[in-house]
């Protein structure tokens, strides 16, 4: 067994789900369901009216999700908590893994640093066009809406992860001998 | 005083995705080819937590509930094009932050990534909303809303079945 690979988790998944379900608890009592997605946009916003407001004003999208033109909310300052508390956790526990390519990935693909960064740019855009086009992420939707008992999220989650299932299984196809 | 609680709930998220193995592309890859089931039982277990905690919390009359719109042929094509990226880039919107602060390049990239993604997304939204966010467009709908009931009458069973499949799935084989 290899030490600190950054891999095998440190929290079992029964304490992890624990805490995310009362992380959720405590946000939707004090202040709303927890949220990620829709930063990603927040930040688009604030970003392109600094460089060029007149093309920001241009989508009502941009405008509408970024109102004010600015991150001070409470939402933006939830997202921005989730790398400090990842780089915390990762710093207590001695599991950084500034590796450049995952090993799956690497064999499968290959260890080309070059194609694994193409694809996970490439893989992030899709990922945040299907979140913005469904309303949210797997914390919004998968998380938190099915919580809620939300129809919407039990539809998009089905759809979900249908879709990760299949291309997890084309893109990685069952071998038998491992390395 | 809320953009500090704002900034502690996010880090006690993102420690947990960190300390869970949420940010790991490999713990994620694997979930998704149903090698490894731990951050699938992770996932019921929070969905199972939160359902209880949320709907005992509706029930005190306490809960900022924040429910998603339904639009049946947009949800179905954006949560099929959203497990593309998912399985494509092993992290998701969240998980990708966490990973980013432990050093992960593709990480960082999933971030680059998915900034031009919104963005694309936000100057198509007028066509999208005309032609495929009106098909099927229910409003915010819930389950116990159309039933007429309150939340924790269907949370409860609902509750403790995704914890019981939690507990009842197998975990950790197939990692060395």
């Amino acid at each position: 067994m290899r030490k600190h690979t950054g891999v095998e988790p440190v929290m079992p998944w029964w304490a992890g789900g624990l805490a995310i379900g009362a992380i959720l608890t405590v946000a939707t009592g004090l202040v709303q369901p927890i949220g990620v997605s829709t930063q990603y946009v927040v930040f688009d916003g604030v970003w392109l009216h600094a460089v060029a407001p007149d093309l920001a004003a241009r989508s009502p999208y941009l405008a509408q999700t970024a109102e004010g033109w600015t991150l001070a909310t409470y939402e933006f300052f939830f997202v921005l908590g989730i790398p400090l508390g990842g780089f915390l956790a990762a710093l207590a526990t001695n599991r950084f893994s500034p590796r450049l390519v995952p090993r799956e990935w690497a064999a499968r693909f290959g260890p080309s640093p070059g194609k694994r960064l193409l694809w996970s740019f490439l893989g992030g855009f899709i990922l945040l066009f299907g979140a913005r086009f469904g309303g949210g992420c797997t914390s919004g939707h998968m998380i938190s809406g099915v919580s809620q008992l939300a129809v919407s999220s039990f539809l998009f989650s089905t759809a979900l992860f249908i879709s990760a299932i299949a291309t997890a299984k084309w893109m990685y196809p069952d071998r038998e001998a491992k390395r | 005083m809320k953009l500090l609680l704002g900034l502690v709930l996010g880090a006690a998220f993102g420690a947990v995705l960190q300390l869970s193995g949420a940010s790991s592309h490999t713990k994620i890859v694997n979930a998704l080819r149903l090698k490894d089931l731990t951050i699938i039982k992770l996932i019921l277990m929070a969905i199972g937590v939160g359902m209880l905690g949320v709907h005992l919390l509706d029930l005190l009359g306490l809960a900022n509930m924040k429910v998603k719109e339904l639009y049946v042929l947009g949800i179905l094509l954006a949560g099929a094009i959203f497990g593309v990226g998912f399985a494509v880039s092993g992290y998701c919107p969240g998980t990708a932050l966490a990973a980013a602060a432990e050093g992960k390049p593709d990480a960082w990239m999933t971030i680059a990534g998915g900034l031009v993604g919104a963005m694309v997304f936000a100057f198509l939204f007028p066509e999208l909303e005309e032609h495929l966010l009106a098909v099927g467009s229910y409003g915010a709908v819930t389950l116990h809303g159309e039933l007429g009931i309150a939340g924790i009458w269907l949370a409860a069973p609902m509750g403790a079945l995704c914890i019981w499949l939690a507990h009842r799935l197998p975990g950790g084989a197939g990692t060395p």
